[in-house]
């Protein structure tokens, strides 16, 4: 059986090289499907991989209170029951859990966000959508935000005053350096006292992009919206790495007790907190996944028509073969390992540019797709599991086939 | 000789093709002992039934009725797992067509028996080597199929089925196609297999091959029509059927409407 696999594979590399241009469009198939495959999970494990970066290197002790139960559930995610979804759901998360948290032992610093949407006004106008983060001056050193110009909130400092992303600045005023100009927020004046160094990195576990976003006061925030605090999530910060767990544990039972006993919140910390981050991206990831199945599905199709036409076209060789002494599970064989050589070509070709493509795309985007050995085992099972599938049949065809009517038939 | 059991035996061997009005007995009856050793040549018009015979002894082909024992085995208890094996460690054949696979070169075909017997390659590729030394194709180990002459396509083919020393061979008109040289090397290599010990069992429809025989037959409608247990002294030629004028006509007729009956009855079949 040894010495027949090699065979085999020494006999499916010949016919394919035969019949050149029919393996590799049938190839071309398998390799579409893996390689959109490939790219769809490099660049997502890509944008994960950014957010637990930053985690880690925030110290590995944050973690975060989001309204909703969480949802392990992706497709949950797709259709928009995710928990971080912002901006039309009323938060479950009320001041009242704010102070109840903050009074937790081993919290080193605590902020809540309080993300607003609605006009932002200077010179000109910001683009729509520009975010309204109301939070106390703790988030600069949990979310590590730079100052580059002036300085951030300060409980000293007039209510009215703002911090501004440095791409909003720019946007709004063309410059960088806009401290002491004023911003018209939701129709309410604000001091601009400081403007973040670029942080060029969208995705991240608040949210929010902070190059684009104006922060202000919790309180005025509060005052923007009708004196109701609406927290979309409180970032906490433990003393330490170990006490981490403790902090979690005792933020779900107060807040349990607080909700009478509605798990409508959820406490996340580490990786969890890195799942579910843009909306947006994991919708065109869902799409393009579904698109990939299909072309998987067709390519699986093509696999199984080029076997069919082999088997056929071979129908007098199998004869030979069976009368020169070959098992039935011989033939199975020869035209299963054909069939598997065409969909592990693709899947290995698809693998190489699908990364290839992942590349190309991250260039438009701020974070770079992954390499892991994991995305190059799905490529390989897939192709793997698909020449199996759409192999098989073609496969046991060949095998059925009698003899004698297989030897009479010319070709 | 007398006590192990014959090679082949047949008993009330019949092979039916088609149905209702199409059907037709390729086989009908066949009695027939043979012992090992022995080289039979298998003479008779065609649509008698030689060929279906050959492709059941090498158990390509199930017979509908009565039975075939291969050494002293009942071949109907087999399953296809243990046929292959037989035809793979016991029966050589060489096909009236050649039957060379195209796409390989002319030593990959003949090596190609000792794959299925699990040899390695450089054994295999050694044996199959040695085969074609042996007619004289060592030079054209490398040619594709196609690019060999009737011929040498013919020496390839009885080459592959030597290659792994069957114990019978089966062979479906191996020199028909061969010029008087060629058929006379074939018939060597033959004869020199006979004198070794191996059973040969040939189609032919050239009675100076009969001449190598140990035994001739010839069958006529599925049937056994003369059988010499002696090895012929005479040219054979003078044998069949000859002198019987009156009836070899009728046979003529039945002969020419046989061939008809036989081509639509597998169309039958595979519809």
């Amino acid at each position: 059986m040894r010495f027949l696999l090699i065979n085999h594979i020494q006999n499916a590399r010949q016919s394919l090289k035969a019949n050149h241009l029919r393996s590799v469009l049938t190839m071309l198939g398998v390799t579409i499907g893996v390689a959109s495959v490939t790219a769809i999970l490099a660049l997502s494990s890509g944008a994960s991989k950014v957010v637990s970066d930053q985690v880690d290197q925030l110290g590995g002790n944050i973690a975060v209170i989001r309204p909703g139960a969480a949802t392990t559930d992706p497709l949950g995610n797709l259709i928009g029951q995710d928990t971080t979804a912002h901006d039309y759901s009323a938060s479950t998360i009320t001041e009242d859990d704010l102070s109840l948290v903050t009074a937790i032992s081993n919290i080193q610093t605590i902020a809540p966000l309080m993300i607003l949407s609605g006009p932002v006004k200077a010179d000109s106008s910001a683009p729509t959508g520009t975010p309204i983060v109301a939070t106390t001056p703790a988030l600069a050193s949990i979310a590590q935000l730079p100052i580059d110009k002036g300085q951030f909130l300060d409980p000293a400092v007039n209510q009215n005053t703002a911090v501004i992303g440095v791409q909003l600045s720019i946007d709004i005023y063309g410059t960088e350096d806009s401290v002491g100009r004023k911003i018209d927020i939701r129709g309410t004046s604000f001091t601009i006292i400081g403007v973040l160094k670029r942080l060029n990195n969208p995705i991240n576990y608040n949210n929010v992009d902070f190059d684009k976003a104006v922060i202000i006061n919790f309180d005025s925030g509060k005052l923007l919206n009708q004196s109701i605090a609406q927290i979309q999530q409180i970032d906490m910060r433990a003393t330490s790495v170990a006490n981490l767990d403790q902090v979690i544990i005792d933020t779900n039972k107060t807040l349990l007790l607080s909700h009478g006993g509605q798990t409508d919140f959820s406490v996340l910390s580490g990786t969890q907190i890195s799942q579910p981050t843009s909306q947006l991206f994991y919708a065109i990831a869902g799409v393009t996944a579904v698109v990939a199945g299909i072309s998987l599905l067709v390519g699986g199709i093509g696999i199984m028509n080029i076997m069919l036409v082999s088997v056929a076209e071979r129908t007098r060789e199998i004869g030979i073969r069976k009368a020169l002494g070959a098992t039935n599970s011989d033939i199975t064989w020869q035209f299963l390992i054909e069939s598997l050589a065409i969909s592990i070509g693709g899947g290995i070709s698809g693998y190489l540019i699908g990364y290839g493509a992942a590349f190309a795309i991250s260039t438009f985007l701020t974070f770079n797709p992954v390499l892991n050995w994991q995305i190059a085992a799905v490529a390989l099972g897939i192709s793997l599991i698909m020449g199996t599938i759409f192999g098989l049949y073609p496969a046991f065809k060949a095998s059925r086939k009698d003899p004698i009517d297989s030897l009479r038939e010319y070709s | 000789m007398t006590k192990a059991p014959p090679v082949i035996e047949l008993h009330d061997l019949k092979k039916r093709f088609g149905v209702g009005d199409a059907e037709h007995l390729a086989l009908n009856g066949m009695e027939l002992v043979i012992e090992k050793g022995e080289f039979i040549t298998i003479m008779g018009p065609s649509g008698c039934g030689k060929t279906t015979l050959l492709n059941i002894l090498g158990l390509l082909d199930q017979s509908t009725d009565g039975q075939y024992k291969l050494d002293g085995i009942e071949v109907s208890s087999f399953g296809s797992r243990r046929k292959a094996h037989i035809r793979s460690q016991q029966i050589g054949f060489v096909f009236q067509s050649f039957n060379l696979i195209a796409r390989l070169s002319v030593i990959d075909n003949v090596a190609l028996p000792l794959t299925y017997k699990g040899l390695t390659k450089t054994k295999r590729l050694k044996m199959a080597s040695d085969m074609l030394t042996n007619f004289h194709l060592e030079e054209r180990e490398y040619y594709m199929p196609y690019q060999l002459s009737g011929g040498q396509t013919q020496r390839v083919a009885i080459a592959r089925a030597l290659v792994n020393s069957p114990s019978i061979i089966l062979a479906d008109e191996p020199t028909g196609n061969l010029d008087s040289h060629s058929s006379h090397i074939i018939m060597e290599e033959l004869s020199d297999l006979h004198k070794r010990g191996n059973t040969i069992i040939m189609v032919t429809h050239n009675p100076r091959l009969t001449s190598y025989a140990s035994r001739v037959i010839t069958m006529l409608d599925g049937k056994i029509d003369t059988d010499t247990l002696m090895p012929l002294i005479e040219p054979p030629a003078v044998t069949p059927k000859r002198p019987l004028g009156a009836k070899t006509r009728k046979k003529k007729t039945t002969t020419k409407k046989k061939p008809a009956a036989k081509k639509a009855t597998p169309r039958k079949k595979k519809a």
